[in-house]
């Protein structure tokens, strides 16, 4: 597997010269077979670089975690080419997606999916012991700004808290991705912009690729680019011209 | 069928082999309470149906001799239905192949008709007549077999010191001698001792007893009291040297048939209560998760409008399935092992059949029981589902909340993984699920324990007979008590480095009622080969006046040291001779008595004489030593150390293998169970943090450690205390087990404890491994779904 390289291009400087991190190409994923299957994607293309902040829009059921699953290696594509690196991660086996999660994903979910029965600071310990060159607990827990209540159980913690501690977990290994499937989803306003502002702060900070799902186009905003989705086929590509800081998103 | 068990039919078929895994565990104990009332039936309608078409009588005497005509006043006995009298009396025989002399007790059959009691029933060939060319003898099934005898084999005794020779007319078997043991004798020795029957004629005429008789058996007419019959059954024949009245109660026979029965009885409740415990557990973890995961579901039928009623019945209903295939495979596991464990029987107990008989009702007991404990199990985990009110069902359950686990309070907790954290502090969540499980898993230890210590007790009395009691390496019987001086001869033999005389006088001991047959043993106060022990245990110097017995015997004679018991001789001139109990010894085998080689031969009123010699021989002479024995034609036989040991070792061998092998199963089956079930619900109760630490990039093989981290620290806190309590078990079961004919002392070695900590844990650890193969099957991505 290629290791990431040290360029760390922001959405204004992207060019074609730069080998992308994800080369996808007629990616399709279809579930089931015969009269029940189901076309999830049906033929996506693009291609995503190292430091840039996509967000994935579009209606329920259009393919979004679908997409974010197959870039995540949670899951392999039906159809297509989908290359990490130059890496085929489409054709990879079960171990080899085991090593790409371990060493270059970092996932956000929607539901927090903290281990309960481990601390906050236990959680992101916790990849200290499979990764290769990772954060100390505290480091990333300050990255993501929960300084304090490290030593707190997941059931004691706000459901904004929990998603830091899960931000902060996804990137303790240093990953050259960060994917989040609507991370503030269960989230009020103010605590999703804390969110947010953690996710923006370690793509500024550690040039991490990140990838948001949300229903919320406001929130598209911060992107560099807003990939839109639609009944498995990606609709629309916008490029912002200006980033928004997420401080200033309302909605 | 209504919807709701189309649903069951479906979540059964989802959790089949945790459903497999529960049953299998009900199905030991209902396999063990099966076979145990069926052998209970098995054994008691055989005997049963035995004792009354071969009319085994209810009160037995034996006497030195009494004229016919008395048998008429036994017979106006108020109370006495049938009178059988004869004769019974042992002698030595010469079996050919066989180097040792052997023990017979003849029987007599009556002179004019058939018997009318004790009847023999006849395997093969014909019962013995008179005034054929040769004199006939039938013979016991079970000393046939040893010997490998059939019909018209010839045999020879010595009757009243004249060597004579017999035909064997044919092979039968009799009630009096279902367990045909010698007196006092622990196991059936069927090489050395057998019973026979012979014409009264023949027998009365080698003996000098001719219209007399020393034996009688009566029956009691209805209604009649046994006590009463038996004082003055005592009264008649005290004249003509009564020697003890008894019931069946006091009949070797019968009571080692009854014996078993008793230790089958208590088996039959034990395992079952201890399998079905487990398993009632198991079915509580197994529907507890269940309800947990169909909250919503619960919600949603009891908003519908269904009752609290249907909802409980529903589930109750899930583990009923599960009682059916326990109950199933507990009824055929009973009967393939019922019939194995019948066959061993064979080994002890003759009878013209034994068959195993599947007991119906113990299958109707079976299937209340074991939904007893489903019941038990489902109870707490359907009343939390039905006391739910729909609303909050409706929501997801609250997440978990945990605790730093007790021990992380220490120092060195500083050092424990991330993965050891987890699973310490989900035992402590949940710390009567975690007691349980450890519960269960010692019980499997446990159970291992038991088999092994009885093999290990057999080795140790075995090795205690032979190494600490009996040290000689071969025994050289003569064929009549002879001169002291005849040890010279045996000094003399080559390679004899040592020789000590013994003097064997078969005997009646007898205190008050009680009385028992056995040997008396005369042995040189300070023997070194043929020693006696005591419990502390030393060597105990045989007194010069009085007699030393068994400790068990003390306790059936209810005789303490100081107290006086009377002898009576079966040998030459018969009497009865008050002797003090000097001392106690400590032995397993059977019962046993012994006192000072004088002694005994001033009780029997001879000089110096003995019966024998014990010897130790070198290795190097060892050849010449037996061909020499060969030809001194005084020598009766030789009996070798090393070959009775080895026999011994292997009829033991045969009947606890069985064991062994079936408590092995059932070890294996509850440890397997009950990892894989607790596996099973760990893996469901946390697909979700497994599907993270997956997603986060772990290995299978790191997740199914994180999966079975917990079980394993169960594991390993459950075996020291499995061994505790197999410990336990171990001495509970021969504290029942051991009677006046069998008794074992409590062996636990390391060995036992290494093997059973194998089995437990290998076969936790395979189970783990199976369960943790479900982890490929965990859809990363839809265990990652939001929460709705
Ligand atoms: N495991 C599956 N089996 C069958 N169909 C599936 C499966 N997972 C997703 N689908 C279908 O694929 C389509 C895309 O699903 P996907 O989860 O990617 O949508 P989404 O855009 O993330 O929607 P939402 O915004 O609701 O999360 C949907 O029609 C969905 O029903
Ligand atoms: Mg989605």
């Amino acid at each position: 597997m290629p290791t990431a390289e040290s360029v760390t291009p922001t959405s204004d400087t992207v060019t074609a010269e730069l080998e992308p991190v994800f080369h996808v190409c007629g990616l399709a994923r279809i579930y089931g077979e015969g009269e029940a299957a189901v076309t999830a994607l049906a033929g996506v293309d693009f291609d995503l670089f190292a430091g840039e902040l996509i967000v994935l829009l579009g209606a329920s059921g259009s393919g979004k975690s679908t997409l974010l699953n197959q870039l995540g290696g949670l899951d392999s594509p039906t159809r297509g080419t989908l290359h990490y690196r130059g890496w085929d991660l489409g054709g990879a086996d079960e171990p080899g997606l085991t090593q790409f999660r371990r060493n270059a994903v970092g996932f956000v979910f929607q539901a927090y999916n903290l281990i309960p029965s481990l601390t906050a600071r236990e959680n992101v310990a916790l990849i200290a012991e499979i990764a290769r060159d990772p954060m100390t607990p505290e480091e990333a827990l300050h990255l993501v700004g929960l300084g304090e209540r490290m030593d707190h159980f997941p059931a004691q913690l706000s459901g904004g808290e929990q998603q830091r501690v899960a931000i902060a977990r996804a990137i303790a290994k240093r990953p050259e991705v960060l994917l989040c499937d609507e991370p503030t989803g269960a989230l009020d306003v103010r605590t999703g912009i804390t969110v947010l502002e953690a996710i923006e702060h370690i793509n500024r900070e550690l040039g991490t690729l990140s990838v948001i799902i949300t229903h919320n186009a406001i929130i598209a905003d911060m992107a560099g680019r807003v990939f839109t989705l639609s009944d498995g086929r990606l609709v629309n590509v916008r490029a912002n011209t200006h980033r928004a800081p997420v401080r200033t998103l309302a909605w | 069928m209504s919807i709701l068990d189309r649903k069951l039919l479906r979540d059964l078929r989802a959790l089949k082999s945790q459903a497999l895994a529960v049953a299998l565990v009900m199905a030991c104990g209902l396999a063990m309470m099966i076979v145990t009332r069926s052998l209970i039936l098995s054994l008691t309608t055989t005997r049963d149906t035995y004792y009354e078409r071969y009319r085994f009588a209810q009160v037995f005497a034996r006497l030195k001799r009494a004229p016919n005509f008395v048998r008429a006043q036994l017979a106006a006995i108020p109370g006495v239905a049938t009178v059988q009298s004869g004769i019974a009396i042992q002698v030595t025989l010469d079996v050919p192949g066989l180097a040792e002399p052997a023990v017979g007790l003849l029987n007599s059959l009556p002179e004019h008709g058939a018997p009318v009691l004790n009847l023999p029933y006849l395997r093969a060939g014909r019962l013995p007549q008179s005034h054929t060319a040769r004199t006939e003898l039938a013979v016991s099934e079970a000393f046939a077999d040893a010997h490998g005898l059939k019909p018209g084999d010839t045999l020879s005794a010595v009757l009243n010191g004249r060597k004579e020779f017999f035909q064997l007319s044919g092979i039968s078997l009799s009630p009096e001698f279902v367990f045909e043991a010698p007196p006092g004798a622990a196991l059936p020795d069927n090489k050395t001792y057998g019973v026979f029957w012979a014409p009264y004629k023949e027998l009365a005429t080698a003996f000098q007893l001719y219209g007399a008789f020393n034996n009688v058996a009566l029956t009691l007419a209805p209604g009649a009291s046994e006590g009463a019959v038996i004082a003055a059954v005592d009264r008649i024949i005290a004249p003509y040297g009564g020697r003890g009245t008894f019931g069946r109660e006091n009949h070797p026979s019968h009571r080692r048939l009854d014996d078993e029965i008793r230790v089958l009885q208590g088996l039959s409740i034990a395992y079952p209560v201890v399998f079905l415990s487990v398993a009632a557990f198991m079915v509580n973890s197994v529907m507890s998760r269940q309800v947990a995961l169909q909250r919503e579901q619960i919600a949603m039928l009891k908003a519908c409008g269904f009752s609290n009623a249907q909802v409980g019945r529903h589930y109750f209903k899930f583990s009923l399935a599960i009682v059916v295939v326990g109950v199933a495979l507990g009824t055929a596991g009973g009967i393939i092992l019922g019939g194995k464990l019948v066959a061993m029987y064979h080994l002890f107990f003759r009878f013209p059949q034994l068959a195993f008989v599947l007991d119906t009702h113990v299958l109707v007991l079976a299937a209340a029981v074991s939904s007893l404990a489903a019941f038990i199990g489902v109870a707490g985990a359907v009343r939390r589902a039905v006391r739910l009110p729909p609303a909050e069902a409706m929501r997801p359950e609250a997440p978990a909340s945990y605790r730093p686990a007790f021990i992380e309070r220490f120092r060195a907790a500083h050092w424990f993984s991330a993965s050891f954290r987890m699973a310490l502090r989900n035992i402590q969540r949940r710390p009567v699920r975690s007691a349980l499980t450890c519960l269960a898993l010692a019980l499997a230890t446990g159970i291992m324990i038991v088999p092994n210590a009885f093999r290990d007790g057999v080795a140790y009395v075995l090795d205690f007979q032979w190494d600490v009691v009996q040290r000689q390496t071969a025994t050289l019987s003569l064929v009549e008590p002879q001169a002291a001086r005849a040890i010279a001869d045996f000094r003399h033999l080559p390679g004899v480095e040592l020789a000590e005389p013994f003097r064997y006088v078969p005997i009646e001991l007898r205190s008050g009622p009680i009385v028992r047959r056995m040997n008396l043993q005369g042995l040189s106060a300070h023997a070194t080969l043929s020693r006696v022990i005591d419990a502390r245990p030393q060597q105990l110097t045989l007194p010069e006046r009085g007699v030393v017995i068994s400790a068990k015997l003390a306790d059936v004679l209810r005789v303490k040291p100081g107290d006086f018991l009377i002898v009576h001789t079966l040998e030459g001139e018969e009497r009865d001779v008050t002797v003090p109990l000097a001392g106690l010894a400590d032995d397993f085998a059977g019962i046993a008595a012994y006192m000072e080689i004088h002694a005994v031969n001033r009780l029997m009123l001879e000089g110096d004489r003995i019966n024998g010699a014990h010897l130790v021989v070198t290795a190097a002479k060892w050849s010449e030593f037996l061909h020499a024995v060969k030809n001194t034609p005084r020598a009766a036989g030789c009996v070798i150390k090393a070959s009775i040991r080895e026999g011994f070792r292997q009829t033991t061998a045969q009947s606890i293998g069985l064991l062994q092998k079936m408590y092995m199963m059932f070890a294996v089956i509850v440890a397997f169970g009950i990892i894989y079930n607790s596996a099973r619900i760990s893996l469901s109760e946390r697909a979700r943090e497994l599907a993270t630490l997956r997603v986060l990039g772990f290995t299978r093989g790191e997740v199914g450690a994180v999966l079975v981290g917990e079980l394993v620290l169960l594991t390993i806190v459950a075996l020291p205390f499995g061994l505790a309590l197999g410990s336990a078990f171990a001495r509970g079961i021969l504290s029942v087990v051991n009677t006046e004919t069998v008794r074992l002392p409590l062996v636990l070695t390391p060995a036992n404890y290494a093997f059973a900590v194998l089995v437990v844990a290998v076969a936790s650890a395979l189970s783990a491994l199976f369960a943790a193969r479900k982890l490929a099957n965990i859809d990363l991505v839809s265990a990652l779904k939001a929460l709705d």
